[in-house]
């Protein structure tokens, strides 16, 4: 807003960051418009939200500020490929306990992918050592604890 | 500290199923679903079930299992999806009717086939000992002077306490849009803000007032059961003071939908079979705990009105619309 | 002298040979399962409290206490070893003392939170034993307003986590206050930013932001500068025992970390979040090392762990003295004396004084177990971080993700544990904050709800808020809080110009 000097231009993740936060307080300030019922004394349920609201704005525009200006501190280069193997891992997880595939087979997914991600080249030995570790914790959850964590077909063997 | 209604409606109900019934029928396994967290009250009901149901060796494996969120309806969908399994019931109570009205549920509880009743607790209307109010006609003229004045203490929105609250202005003829209802997260807080004397009146069920109304702190303007309570024998009913009013929080157990009539029958008796056990009866004792057991048609139609009422007073309150 | 007397009587009852045994079978369950996160003791003594109906009241009472400090000490050491604070109250001992670990110093680190923990609980138990009827004459009366005006101080001071940008740390905040709208409104009962989700009704749970921003998303940081900047975790350095230097630093902290936790953890809706974080810019802003904040300074171990510690303790006051229930544990404890037919409160010390000094003489001896108990495994603890780095942080992911099943099994709590270590990541990355958000989900629900307690009660006049002396005197202190540094600059900026 301010340097006109500079032409090759903003610092995009600062502008994206403002974006998301202006983005983001406008669905707060919508949500809070919709609401229907409000209290008969004091201030009602969307008094707050307002105020975060306009705070998310006024933050979101002083990152446009920033991006005209210094910008967000540089990130070194990020390794990608690491990265999916974690968030690939993760999202196996949620499938498998949202499809009831149950905690130990998930587990074990998840073990061996975070240890790829971070370098190991093992997959086949650490899906084994997850399962092991994910039927462990399943076991002293469901007979220590009587907590029962999600169950697919497997788990049903062992209850 | 039961009504004489609910308890005879409980004996007939007992003695009626043991007489249709020469043998019970027999359900080897199942599955008990809290829908909250682990440690809250219905936790508690079901793996105090799970508890009786094993130790009296009524059923031979019960497993409990939670399903957190939007006060029980999430485990209530999850309920109605296991349309046709016998081997089910889920834990809920008065609550949850009113929950499932404030959370606009998808699902509610006339789609699921209702097994009985098991418990119920009285709920009381105190204020602080040094307030000026002494009876519940003391507090209605108060409401229906200036309701913005009578500031109330209690729990959730939309929960036992503040349906209790809105009957007893509706009741007293005073404007249940307008009632000053704070809720408060637990008893614990609610009943810190009647000791710092901050509000007019507090409501709660009786056990969590219990200590400080027996240390003097507290003073019971009303209980809400129909009858007065075994251990509170000075604190008056609100039909004794003339306001025609009453509400029990009750839990009860209901299975999925789609059952064919012996699966239902399977389910009930061994219900049955619990409540009367001498397992479950301790626990009852134990908990504090009173035993409302209700079954078969007489619950389903007790069931139906709740809804009814609860549907009523939301809406009229302003919390639903 | 009279309660002297009954303290020692109370001795005699907690040190029968079942009654030990019950204490430290207590302490053992409360260390193990505090060390899980998402399971705390209050979890497990409700899920105690079937088993245990038919036992001895007192000794099943001293074990449920037992489990309480146990869980407490278990707390911190998750929060070091593995960036994953179990719960909301080791939040503040996770900023720093995951630094030390890092840096070799995860012994004196959990040596630190370990005897802070004996300290606090100590003095803690001792004010419980002495000023428990006083303290709570004065804790009834906190109204909303006060609780208000104390979220204030507790927001002031959260720019002690801010690092150096404080435009990066407020928008970390303010992320995470929008967060704590998520959910059903307490005081209506309406639904705020669900989208008709019905999972997020409940809102989002401090855990599954907590493990998911510091636990998940370090792990994703850690992951995508492995190839060409590997992080190096050096399991121990120096001493595994706390060096002269490290005494030095820490006694100060424990001392004012006990004395932010026990009132306010006495007080009814005080929770052991404010102090922890009351306590963290305390020892921030006095402490000699101020560069050492943010890299693993001792004292932001010491004083939080105190301060948590003591406000365990802080809870029992009301729950003894009135029979209310101010945290989960307490609520759970409370329907464990109901379950024998009790009822804490004034007359429970008049009508079964051997029970109520046994407990608390039993939670003396469960201290002192403690801190023997955990002393020893320190050595044991710290080797876990030499577990080689990719199967330490696939085991660190296992368990968060066990946390946030053990309480709420449904997909979308998972989602939102990937989604936050995600934005944990891209946090990371560019440099901003994230304790900021965990404070903000944890103070701004609770500031908002007591607002407008406040509010509801004085029919909308905000002048309540000044009325009322602590309130006023609260937010006079924020106040100060927030003038204090900028005046302070002006005034070096002043000097130095004179020079």
């Amino acid at each position: 807003m301010t340097n006109e000097t500079r032409t090759q231009g903003a610092d995009k993740p600062a502008l994206i960051v403002g974006v998301l936060l202006l983005i983001v307080a406008a669905l707060i300030g919508y949500d809070a418009s919709q609401q229907t019922i409000t209290s008969n004394y004091g201030v009602g349920p969307t008094a707050m939200p307002y105020v975060v609201a306009a705070g998310l704005t006024i933050l979101g525009l002083a990152h446009f500020v920033v991006a005209f200006r210094e910008g967000l501190p540089k990130p070194d280069a990020a390794d990608g490929t690491a990265l999916l193997w974690i968030a690939g891992g993760l999202i196996f997880l949620i499938a498998c306990i949202g499809l009831g595939g149950g905690f130990v087979i998930a587990i074990a997914v998840v073990f061996a992918c975070t240890a790829r991600g971070m370098g190991r080249r093992a997959l086949a030995v650490d899906a084994a050592i997850g399962f092991v570790l994910g039927l462990a914790i399943f076991l002293v959850f469901a007979k220590v604890l009587t907590l029962i964590l999600p169950a697919g077909p497997l788990e049903q063997l062992f209850l | 500290m039961l009504t004489s209604v609910l308890k005879r409606g409980a004996l007939a109900a007992v003695a009626l199923a043991a007489l249709s019934t020469a043998a019970f029928a027999q359900v080897s396994e199942l599955k008990i679903m809290a829908p909250a967290a682990p440690g809250g009250g219905w936790d508690g009901t079901a793996r105090s079930m799970q508890q009786a149901l094993t130790a009296a060796g009524i059923v031979k494996s019960v497993q409990v299992n939670n399903v957190t969120g939007a006060g029980g309806t999430i485990g209530l969908s999850q309920l109605i999806g296991a349309k046709g399994d016998g081997h089910q019931l889920m834990v809920n109570g008065f609550v949850m009717v009113g929950a499932i009205l404030l959370n606009k549920s998808p699902v509610n509880l006339t789609q699921v086939t209702p097994i009985a009743r098991l418990t119920a607790e009285a709920e009381v209307i105190v204020v602080p000992t040094e307030s000026p109010l002494k009876s519940a006609k003391d507090l209605a003229e108060r409401l229906k002077a200036d309701p913005a004045k009578v500031t109330w203490a209690g729990g959730s929105a939309g929960g036992t306490d503040h349906i209790l609250a809105a009957l007893f202005a509706q009741a007293v003829g005073a404007d249940a849009k307008k009632i000053n209802y704070i809720p408060f997260s637990g008893g614990g807080e609610a009943l810190a803000a009647m000791l710092g004397g901050r509000v007019t009146a507090g409501v709660s069920g009786y056990g969590e007032f219990e200590g400080q109304i027996k240390a003097g702190k507290l003073r019971v303007l009303a209980v809400s059961s129909g009858k007065r309570l075994e251990n509170a024998p000075d604190a008056p009913t609100l039909k004794e003071q003339g306001i025609e009013l009453e509400l029990l929080n009750w839990r009860s157990v209901v299975a999925p939908p789609g059952l064919s009539a012996e699966q239902t029958k399977a389910l009930t008796d061994t219900v049955e079979k619990m409540v009367k056990s001498k397992e479950w009866q301790e626990i009852l004792k134990a908990r504090g705990w009173d035993d409302s057991f209700l079954a078969g048609a007489a619950f389903d139609s007790f069931l139906k009105g709740e809804i009814e009422r609860v549907s009523k007073v939301m809406t009229e309150v302003g919390l639903v619309k | 002298m009279e309660t002297l007397l009954s303290l020692l009587h109370g001795f005699t009852v907690a040190l029968e040979p079942s009654k030990l045994l019950f204490c430290l079978i207590g302490v053992f369950l409360g260390t193990a399962v505090g060390v899980l996160p998402g399971i705390g003791p209050a979890l497990t003594v409700a899920l105690l409290l079937p088993v245990t109906f038919k036992l001895d009241p007192a000794g099943s009472l001293i074990m449920f206490a037992g489990i309480y400090y146990g869980g407490m000490y278990g707390g911190s050491t998750t929060a070091i070893l593995l960036n994953a604070p179990g719960e909301s109250a080791s939040l503040a001992t996770a900023l720093e003392g995951s630094k030390m670990a890092k840096a070799g110093r995860g012994g004196p680190a959990l040596a630190t939170s370990a005897i802070g923990s004996f300290v606090a609980g100590l003095i803690a138990t001792i004010g419980l034993a002495f000023l428990a009827p006083w303290l709570v004459e004065v804790a009834v009366k906190f109204g909303p307003w006060d609780y208000f005006a104390l979220m204030i101080v507790a927001f002031v001071t959260v720019s002690a986590t801010f690092g150096d940008s404080p435009l990066r740390g407020l928008t970390s905040l303010f992320i995470g206050i929008a967060l704590g709208l998520i959910g059903i409104d307490k005081l209506t009962g309406q639904a705020r930013l669900t989208f008709g989700v019905p999972e997020l009704l409940n809102g989002v749970e401090v855990t599954t932001l907590a493990v998911g921003l510091f636990a998940v998303g370090e792990a994703f940081y850690v992951a995508s500068k492995r190839s060409h900047a590997p992080e190096e975790i050096i399991p121990i350095k120096g001493s595994l025992w706390m060096t002269k230097e490290d005494w030095k630093r820490s006694w100060a902290p424990w001392l004012r970390g006990t004395a932010f936790g026990f009132p306010i953890g006495a007080l009814p809706a005080g929770g052991a979040e404010v102090p922890t974080f009351l306590s963290y810019s305390t020892e921030k802003r006095l402490c000699k090392y101020p560069d050492e904040f943010g890299k693993g300074a001792i004292e932001g171990v010491a004083g939080p762990e105190a301060a948590n510690n003591a406000s365990a303790a802080g809870t029992l006051v009301p729950l003894l003295t009135l029979g209310l229930p101010t945290s989960a544990t307490a609520a759970i404890m409370l329907a464990g004396f109901q379950q024998y037919g009790l009822n804490p409160g004034p007359l429970l010390f008049a009508e079964k004084p051997d029970l109520v000094w046994g407990l608390i003489a039993s939670l003396f001896i469960a201290n002192v177990m403690l801190v023997i108990l955990n002393l020893p495994l320190i050595g044991l603890w710290v080797r876990l971080l030499a577990i080689p780095q990719p199967w330490l942080y696939a085991g660190i992911v296992v368990f968060a993700t066990m946390g946030t099943l053990a309480v709420n099994g449904s997909p979308v709590e998972l989602a939102m544990l990937f989604i936050f270590g995600f934005i944990g990541y891209l946090m990371r990355r560019y440099d901003y904050p994230v304790a900021p958000m965990v404070v903000g989900l944890i103070l701004g629900p609770m500031a908002e709800q007591q607002l407008r307690r406040a509010l509801q009660i004085s029919l909308g006049d905000p002048m309540i808020l000044l009325e009322n002396p602590i309130s006023a005197t609260l937010l006079g202190i924020a106040a100060l809080a927030l003038i204090a540094p900028f005046a302070m600059k002006g005034l070096n900026r002043f000097k130095a110009s004179e020079d």
